[in-house]
């Protein structure tokens, strides 16, 4: 398993410095004053902490930090827009709006381009979005899909730097200072980054500067600049309204009640005065903002396999459609494979369906590969054979464990019980395409439902089948006598109990009539009934029948039933054992 | 019907008053079993009698033979019993059962224990229903000896293809028990047709959906009222037979139900009579110290002989004694209703409506023929109704004294949701279908609204969707409680009606609505608040104190023509009823110019009557414009005061009297039917008889269709004469008060907020375009509410209050006037050390600027503020040492920004002013400048949003106001820009507008043709804009 990636290695495994922003070299000594003074910082004791922060006044940075900050350059990806990126990321048919689902208040969290130009704006309800465009396409906000998508890009990301951080929920940075030299100047790496995102269906706001946070806040205000120097941070900063500090909402009020409205506002207040009303870590990140502060970061470390999932827009049954999508995650892959600089020797596509258990297909081949159009031509091949029992909603790709590029071609096989477990994979496709789909046995489960015909239910033999409705009926002995579970119990208590054959033909017969009277074999003569029931109207399927137990010329006792139509037909739909 | 088909009686019937179980309304099951010929109904509702009126009265009109209260009582899961009453004894003793199980449970539920039946509930005649175990356990054996002789075994025949085998089985149970064998039918619903609609409201109730609901549902549709003849084929002759003996056994009927008063109201040694009239010969010594004039007197006389004779004495007693009450408490209340406009009550001190001063509403207040109770409602200030309502509880006990209920019943979007949910539509899929509600008239749904919804109307599921939902519309779901209307009686209530909890503790509410009530002829009392009365006894209470002069609402100084003149110019925001929008508009058409024209204007200024197409025929007559002419002196009579147009609810009756020969029974009914037929579905059977009965005494069709159509146009929305005459008064005092006392009436207004249409900021707008002086929020003066301080040359002027303050709390503030008594404070850290604010408070002063004087403007007092520790530290020496920040001073924008954030308004210049430069450039003109342009004229004007409203009478026009520093613009909307600039419409906090003049005398409207949203000119300015429907 890979490490969570909350978890940071010590020690890449490349060997190389810790992903961690903190100068790459050892500090200078001109440095050393700076840190030890943050290390003293005791957040217990505020005011022992602010004393030696009192010196550093505005126009006197502390030594070194212009060289600190030169020595780091940072580009922020700011995704005001992944709610419904994410959503949009494959699907050729994107939502218009995103909602989020408060206690039940159904709200506008983003609106498209399109929905913005019909009035509609985040915190409307639904309700109120509809009336304006009545024919909105609305989704549901997916946070566990943007939080994949936000790794994903961290992952593509890693083919720019060593050192991406991923900052939940919207945020993905990129150390860029060492990889200038190779992608020529920042004008040129920002325009791949940039290209690279919108080819994934990525519009981040963008901007780059020589501290971490200082990026973070120039990208959430929109400005899309490149700073390279701290010397002109301080006058970047400052017209950036408080707004992008997401500072709670209180101390923002606060602040604009006393005329500050920017960064700049902020940075001419007195810091004792400051600190103590907002908070010495406010000031801090100031501080850190502006570069006198060094302001470590994670670096985001990926997975060791790849697992993704497209959800298809709607079920889909076409091969060629699914092809398509297959195609996508293989490109995917392809990607994860080449950032990782690994290979894999297996991977598996699920197949996921709305009432049925997924269909899975393993691909396997000898040599490891990466590039998408190997595994492709695995997966047409294959995919000739498959049969799906349904359209499928969602595909999901995995890759088997990866392995160095220059890995040995010894170590092709894995332990023995991946591979047992492969070949059972393999055999029971083979067997599944073989006897296809009805041919095989079949489990039987009972179902609370007053139509005899769908009483007893074919159940596939992996899945649970239909489960019983919770409904508080079942305490009811009026109706328990359906449930064969409790038959015998009703047995000894005596009570009254409904007649059911147990032998049910598949398709009621139709049954001939003579003067009214239902023939089978000769006429038959009713014995018990009618037991009406009449159901099941609201799926189209309902039933008006009075059922009768009867008896015909031989002594057999059918169930048997006329419609109540104007017809009033005669079937047969069962024969007592 | 055959003369030999057999007889029988359904003992065992559940009407949709079981909520979400019986699929029927009580009166359809009673009209079907009438028409099938039934010798007896019980409706036996589950632990309730809620649905038992209507059947009552139903039964009546459909001519049921005989009509059983009874109730369904589920004891645990093998235990079900149907309780009949056998007479008055055993009914009320079903309602103590029914009262005990359902006050020992959550609302809604109910929970009875067999401890409860110790007495064996005698005068109840007892059906066993068992299961299919056929079996009476152990422990329930208990019933044989608590109803013996009562108890029967109810054999249930449904359809199930057992019947032969139960019958036997239960005979040999019945021979072993020593009971008999009863037949019955476990009624869900009146018809087979209802089967879909049981099955989905069972769906609804267990939260699932129709195709999980399995063993839930009923496998058929046989719980219905069957023929006589099928059931003969069920049942053998001796069990139909006993049901007829049952039925024989009964002799019970609401009618029987006689209210009986309290008696603690009359002292020892008076009757009622005495008593009253002695009250009244003191009231009108009060109101008339030299005497009051004979027509008084007379009228007096006249009424007390009428009250006598109805024996409605203990009713205004009742009602003088709550009103009495509050007068003893300093709560401002008036009576209003048929009865209220009395002379009697205005000697009780129960309205203020001078009888000499209302002629024309004498004698209609109680009618004889009508067996139908006075009603008088009372309106107390609305924050201290909840006095008056303990008083209630004090005096007669929760024994005696509770709440009516409200049913509250299916509406189309609520119907909609439930059974979309049973069907398994999706909460987006239903929302979407839910919004396409608001064009559905109760009987179609415009199909495009479904495909807009992106539903296909023609699919199968839409369309049983449909059906259902406009069967379920009008079912009844849950009983709430009535807003104020109490039933007080001597005995205890429980045994006259079941009490059951309501949602708010400590409440209860019994299971009849106002309507059941009024058809059993019960009394009640309603209780109510009113925010004006709240603001005109506070405006009394500033009066006095500023300068010691006396006002109630009997002395205000009666038509007094400049207060008219006042009306006439519209100008009336703050006042009661005649400040909306649309009457606003009206005012300067109709120029009231007397109290009766007040009556008037309150009522015809309604939805009812501006549907109904009334109010331009009235105008036009007022007027002088069209010539009034009456087919015959009898409507004449009816409609003279209102120039031949029917205005008020009464009339409407009266007219179906005079002209239609209506009885005055048929004629309450007809009301009743009015108030409803847009839920219920058609006026049709009046429809006829009033058309037919006009024409046969003489009146042209096109008369009778005219009158029709304007009753139809009253739907929900008539308005009594009675109500308005009281409502006038309010209107009246609170224009004098506007008018004579602006800066305590806009005081008053303020301190009584929420209430009315106008925001804080309006009303202090308007007080200073009158020209009083309004002074800011400071802590060395505002107290906590807005008061009067005297300016050097004697008038008054308005201190804004600190209850304006968000976020202040009313302890602190009361604090910070207390402690600033001796001596004013002089700085910041003075208030700190001596009223010991907490952070918060001290924050919200600041935020609101109460602070500026002591220490220069809002930024810095702010910053020193924020630097203030919990518990207050030591400032001062915090003070020295701190560096002084350099703080802008707020620019007058930020000031208003800051103004409106914490006090919702502001006394700098209006916002929109500060904009007029930036507006100029888009060519926008001040709304002052439109009163001086012709009629006709395009133009273009900006301004903030104050109110948007779409009622529902105008066909989807938009009203919205716009306010500049300058004045108020009226826009009119259309349907179709609406829908075309929908975004510009929601979102505009201030909106520009461009579009037609139109002036008509004193009434100026803009037609809206294109809107522009400038809110991000605003900046962060926010003004509420209030929206009504």
């Amino acid at each position: 398993m890979p490490p969570p990636p909350d978890k940071v290695p010590a020690q890449r495994e490349d060997g190389q410095t810790p992903p961690v922003t903190e100068p790459r070299r050892p500090l200078k000594s001109s440095d050393r004053p700076a840190k030890t003074r943050i290390a003293k910082t005791n957040p217990a004791q505020q005011s022992l902490s602010l004393a030696p922060l009192t010196e550093l006044q505005p126009d006197d940075p502390p030594a070194g930090a212009k060289r600190t900050g030169a020595r780091q350059l940072w580009l922020c990806n700011h995704f005001p827009s992944l709610p419904l990126e994410a959503l949009n990321a494959r699907n050729k048919s994107m939502p218009d709006v995103v909602f989020e689902n408060q206690q039940g208040n159904r709200r506008v969290l983003l609106a498209s381009t399109r929905a913005e130009r019909l009035g509609i704006t985040p915190g409307l309800s639904i309700n109120a979005a509809l009336a304006l465009a009545p024919s909105l396409k609305l989704e549901e906000r997916n946070a566990e899909k943007e939080s994949r998508v936000l790794e994903r890009l961290a992952v593509w990301a890693g083919r720019f730097t060593s050192i991406v951080s991923l900052e939940p929920p919207d945020l993905l940075l990129l150390e860029i200072r060492g990889s200038l030299r190779l992608f020529g100047d920042i004008k040129a790496l920002r325009q791949q980054v940039e290209s690279g995102l919108a080819e994934q269906g990525f519009k981040p706001s963008m901007a780059i500067a020589p501290t971490a946070l200082a990026s973070v806040w120039l990208a959430r205000a929109g400005r899309s600049v490149s700073i390279d120097d701290t010397t002109n941070l301080a006058g970047a900063l400052s017209s950036l309204p408080l707004r992008c500090l997401e500072w709670p909402e209180s101390v923002r009020e606060s602040l604009n009640g006393m005329g500050i409205y920017c960064i700049g506002d902020c940075l001419r207040l007195p810091r004792q005065g400051f600190a103590r009303r907002f908070g010495a870590a406010r000031l801090l990140q100031l501080d850190r903002a502006l570069g006198r502060l060094p302001d470590p970061r994670r670096s985001y470390r990926a997975p060791e396999r790849f697992s993704e999932e497209c959800e298809l827009p709607e079920e889909q049954s076409d091969s060629e459609m699914l092809l398509e999508a297959c195609l996508q995650l293989l490109s995917n892959l392809e990607r994860f494979l080449t950032t990782r600089q690994i290979e894999v020797r297996h991977v598996q596509f699920s197949f996921f369906h709305l009432r049925a258990p997924a269909t899975h297909l393993t691909l396997g081949c000898r040599q490891t590969g990466r590039k998408k159009e190997q595994w492709f031509e695995l997966l047409a091949i294959r995919f000739d054979r498959l049969v799906l029992p349904e359209p499928v909603i969602s595909i999901r790709l995995r890759s088997g464990a990866g392995q160095a590029l220059q890995a040995d071609e010894g170590n092709f096989f894995q332990t023995s019980g991946q591979r047992r477990n492969t070949s059972i994979t393999r055999l029971t496709e083979r067997l599944s395409v073989r006897l296809g789909n009805d041919g095989g046995v079949h489990g039987v489960t009972t179902v609370a439902e007053h139509r005899p015909q769908y009483a007893w239910r074919k159940a596939e033999t992996e899945s649970p089948g239909p489960r019983l409705p919770p409904c508080a009926a079942m305490s009811n002995h009026w109706h328990a006598h359906h449930s064969p579970l409790l038959l015998a119990d009703i047995r000894r208590t005596s009570s009254l109990l409904l007649r059911r054959p147990l032998w049910m033909l598949p398709e009621p017969l139709a049954l001939i009539a003579r003067e009214g009277n239902p023939q089978y074999q000769g006429p038959l003569k009713l014995e018990d009934g009618p037991e009406r029931l009449e159901t099941g109207w609201w799926d189209g399927n309902g039933i008006a029948r009075d059922y009768y137990v009867a008896v015909n010329t031989k002594g057999i006792r059918l169930w048997i039933y006329r419609n109540r139509h104007k017809e009033a037909t005669w079937h047969l739909h069962g024969i007592f054992g | 019907m055959q003369k030999d088909t057999p007889s029988y009686a359904e003992l065992h019937a559940l009407s949709n008053f079981t909520f979400l179980r019986g699929a029927s309304h009580p009166e359809e099951l009673v009209h079907k079993a009438a028409e099938l010929g039934y010798e007896a109904l019980a409706i036996t509702d589950e632990c309730s009698v809620s649905g038992i009126v209507r059947a009552h009265v139903a039964a009546r009109e459909y001519g049921l033979k005989k009509l059983i209260i009874g109730s369904e009582l589920r004891l645990s899961e093998s235990l079900k019993l149907v309780a009949l009453a056998q007479n008055r004894r055993g009914y009320a003793r079903l309602c103590r059962l029914i009262t005990e199980g359902r006050r020992a449970a959550e609302k809604g539920s109910y929970r009875l224990q067999p401890a409860a039946f110790a007495d064996g509930l005698p005068d109840c005649l007892m059906l066993w229903i068992p299961d299919n175990r056929l079996l009476l356990n152990d422990s329930d054996c208990w019933i044989l000896e608590a109803f013996r002789g009562r108890l029967w075994i109810a054999v249930e025949q449904l359809a199930d293809g057992l019947e032969r085998e139960r019958l036997r089985r239960l005979q040999s149970l019945g021979r072993m028990l020593r009971l008999p064998l009863v037949a019955s039918g476990d009624v869900h619903m009146h018809c087979r047709k209802r089967r879909a609609l049981q099955d989905t409201v069972t769906a609804i109730r267990l939260g699932t959906t129709l195709d999980r609901a399995g063993f839930a549902l009923y496998p058929n549709g046989e719980r219905y009222l069957r023929s006589r003849k099928r059931l003969a084929t069920l049942y053998p002759a001796e069990l139909r037979q006993q049901t007829l003996c049952i039925a024989g056994m009964i002799d019970f009927s609401l009618d029987e139900l006689r209210y009986e008063y309290p008696d603690e109201l009359v002292p020892a040694g008076e009757t009622p009579a005495s008593h009253l009239r002695k009250l009244s010969e003191e009231g009108m010594q009060r109101r008339w110290p030299e005497g009051a004039p004979a027509k008084v007197r007379t009228l007096v006389e006249h009424e007390l002989e009428l009250i006598r004779s109805l024996e409605y004495e203990a009713y205004f007693l009742t009602v003088y004694d709550i009103v009495a009450f509050a007068r003893s408490q300093g709560i401002l209340c008036q009576g209003r209703g048929s009865a209220a406009n009395s002379a009697v009550c205005f000697c009780l001190g129960i309205t203020e409506v001078d009888p000499s001063r209302m002629a024309m509403l004498v004698e209609r207040f109680i009618s004889r023929e009508r067996n139908e109770p006075p009603d008088i409602d009372v309106d107390f200030e609305h924050e201290r109704r909840e006095e008056v309502i303990q008083y209630i509880y004090r005096k007669y006990g929760r024994e005696r004294a509770a709440l009516a209920a409200t049913v509250i019943t299916y509406q189309p979007r609520s119907a909609l949701r439930d059974v979309g949910k049973a069907l398994g539509l999706s909460g987006l899929q239903v929302d979407r279908l839910a919004r396409s509600m608001q064009w559905w008239d109760g009987q179609e749904v415009d199909t495009g609204r479904v495909v807009e919804a992106g539903l296909d109307p023609a699919s199968p599921v839409i369309r049983r969707l449909l059906r259902l939902v406009r069967q379920l519309i009008g079912f009844p779901r849950h009983l709430s409680q009535h807003v104020g209307g109490f039933v007080i009686s001597r005995g205890p209530l429980a045994e006259l009606v079941p009490v059951e909890n309501a949602t708010m503790k400590d409440r209860t509410v019994i299971q009849w609505e106002k309507d059941d009530l009024e058809d059993l002829g019960l009394l009640k009392v309603d209780v109510l608040g009113l925010g004006m009365l709240t603001a005109i006894r506070r405006s009394f209470d500033l009066i006095r104190h500023f300068d010691g002069r006396e006002y109630s609402l009997a002395t205000v100084p009666a038509e007094d023509s400049a207060v008219y003149d006042m009306i006439c110019d519209a100008d009336t925001m703050g006042v009661f009823q005649i400040e909306s929008r649309a009457q606003m508009a009206m005012l300067p058409r109709l120029k009231p110019r007397n109290y009766y024209d007040l009556v008037i204007e309150v009522a015809i200024i309604r939805p009812g009557p501006i549907q109904g197409d009334m109010v331009h025929p009235y105008l036009r007559r007022r007027n002088k414009e069209e010539q009034v002419e009456y087919p015959s002196e009898e409507v004449r009579s009816v409609l003279k005061r209102t120039l031949g147009v029917p205005i008020f609810q009464e009339q409407v009756m009266q007219l179906a009297v005079v002209a239609a020969g209506f009885t005055p029974g048929e004629a309450d009914r007809l009301r009743r039917a009015m108030a409803a037929w847009k839920r219920r579905g058609g006026l049709g059977p009046f429809e006829d008889k009033l058309i037919r009965g006009m024409r046969e005494r003489g009146y042209p069709e096109k008369f009778a269709r005219q009158i029709f159509h304007q009753i139809e146009g009253f739907g929900e929305y008539g308005f009594p004469e009675s109500h308005s005459a009281s409502f006038a008064l309010l209107v009246y005092v609170s224009c004098w008060l506007k008018h004579h006392e602006p800066a305590a009436f806009t005081c008053a207004l303020l301190n009584s907020q929420p209430m009315g249409f106008y925001s804080a900021s309006q009303l202090t707008q308007d007080l200073r375009r009158h020209g009083v002086e309004v002074r800011p929020v400071d802590v060395n003066h505002s107290d906590w509410d807005c008061s009067l301080e005297r300016r050097e040359d004697g008038t008054a002027a308005m201190r804004i209050g600190m209850r304006q303050i968000k976020g202040l709390s009313e302890a602190a503030a009361r604090k910070v006037v207390l402690l600033r008594e001796k001596r004013a404070y002089s700085s910041i850290q003075q208030l700190l050390e001596r009223a010991n604010l907490s952070r918060r408070d001290l924050s919200a002063l600041a935020a609101a600027g109460a602070l500026k004087p002591l220490d220069g403007h809002r930024h810095k007092v702010r910053w020193a503020v924020a630097g203030v520790e919990e518990p207050t530290p030591l400032l001062t020496a915090l003070d020295r040492y701190e560096a002084a920040p350099m703080l802008r001073k707020p620019t007058e924008g930020q000031n208003i920004v800051a103004d409106f954030k914490s006090l919702g308004m502001s006394l700098e210049r209006h916002p929109v002013a500060l904009l007029r430069q930036r507006l100029n450039r888009h060519r926008y003109i001040p709304a002052a400048q439109l009163a001086s342009m012709p009629t006709g004229r395009q133009v273009r004007v900006a301004g903030l949003v104050i109110t948007k409203q779409r009622p529902g009478s105008a066909s989807g026009v938009t009203f919205i106001t716009l306010e500049d520093e300058s004045g108020h613009v009226n826009l009119i909307v259309w349907r179709k820009t609406a829908e075309e600039q929908r975004g510009v419409l929601l979102a505009a906090r201030l909106m520009g507008i461009e579009g037609e003049l139109q002036i008509e005398g004193k009434v100026i409207h803009v037609i809206v043709r294109r809107m522009i949203d400038h809110s991000h000119l605003l900046g962060e300015l926010m003004v509420p804009s209030r929206e009504f429907r």
